[in-house]
């Protein structure tokens, strides 16, 4: 397209100038050729102007479709990572949560030495027997993988959506644990 | 690729300019219409030079671009009949 326009482009040039010099006015036969070649030269313009808006335009909408690309691919990151920057920040809060409490009770039982290394074995079997951690974890999980909440609650309690106390049971344990 | 197409109507015009001075050598006749012609032009042109902004505003167009037009008008027209007196 681009080879045509510069071909047409350059033989509007050549048939309007060459046998403007070339040829005596004079002679009739010369004369003649001289009007066709001018017809044909503001053929060959008008065509590679035509060619020319053609990918004027052209150019045109694929900056516009690139503009909006790239945009689009960088909603799209930044939504990515304002999400997984919540969802480590909730990680990290969950995490944090127990060792927290873990400590509170740790600076309670220094107040009683004697009991102190047993209370803490204690709480630590405790925590890693906690099936709450376990249940938020696989929640998580699920949520990391698109899951909304009725598939979640199907998955981890094994309860369908529907009225039932089991359901609404599920649900209740499933908000306190996400913390909605 | 805008410069392309504008520069390749420049050049259409200015053939176009050539065309109606080839037109004008052929016969007496023809050089007196083609004389009228460029006189009703000539002054068109100067009544729209002069009338700028109303007519800008009745073509719904800026006054920069009517100017632009007006003044690439007159260029394609003196090269066009440049080229064709001085070969």
């Amino acid at each position: 397209m681009h080879l045509k326009m510069f071909v047409l482009s350059g033989a509007a040039l050549t048939l309007w100038l060459t046998p403007l010099s070339a040829l005596d006015k004079r002679i009739g036969w010369h004369k003649a050729m001289q009007g066709v070649s001018l017809c044909a030269a503001i053929a060959c313009a008008v065509k590679a102007g035509n060619i020319a808006y053609k990918l004027s335009q052209q150019g045109e909408i694929e900056t516009i479709k690139e503009r909006a690309i790239t945009a689009d691919v960088i909603d799209e990151i930044s939504t990515s990572a304002y999400v997984s920057q919540q969802q480590r920040q909730h990680e990290a809060e969950l995490i944090l949560s127990p060792v927290e409490c873990l400590e509170r009770s740790l600076s309670l039982d220094c107040e009683e030495p004697g009991h102190l290394e047993r209370s803490t074995e204690d709480k630590l079997a405790a925590r890693s027997e906690n099936p709450d951690l376990e249940q938020l974890e696989r929640i998580l999980q699920l949520q990391a993988r698109g899951y909304g909440k009725a598939k979640i609650i199907l998955e981890v309690w094994g309860v369908s959506k529907g009225g039932s106390p089991k359901y609404k049971a599920a649900e209740a344990e499933y908000k306190r644990l996400v913390g909605e | 690729m805008k410069a392309m197409y504008l520069a390749n109507y420049f050049v259409a015009g200015c053939i176009a300019s050539s065309l109606l001075g080839w037109t004008a050598s052929l016969h007496p006749m023809a050089f007196k219409a083609i004389t009228f012609l460029v006189a009703t032009v000539a002054v068109v042109w100067t009544l729209c030079w002069l009338l700028d902004f109303s007519i800008s505003q009745l073509l719904k167009v800026s006054v920069s671009d009517l100017q632009a037009v007006l003044v690439s008008g007159l260029a394609m027209l003196l090269i066009g009949f440049g080229v064709f007196v001085c070969t």
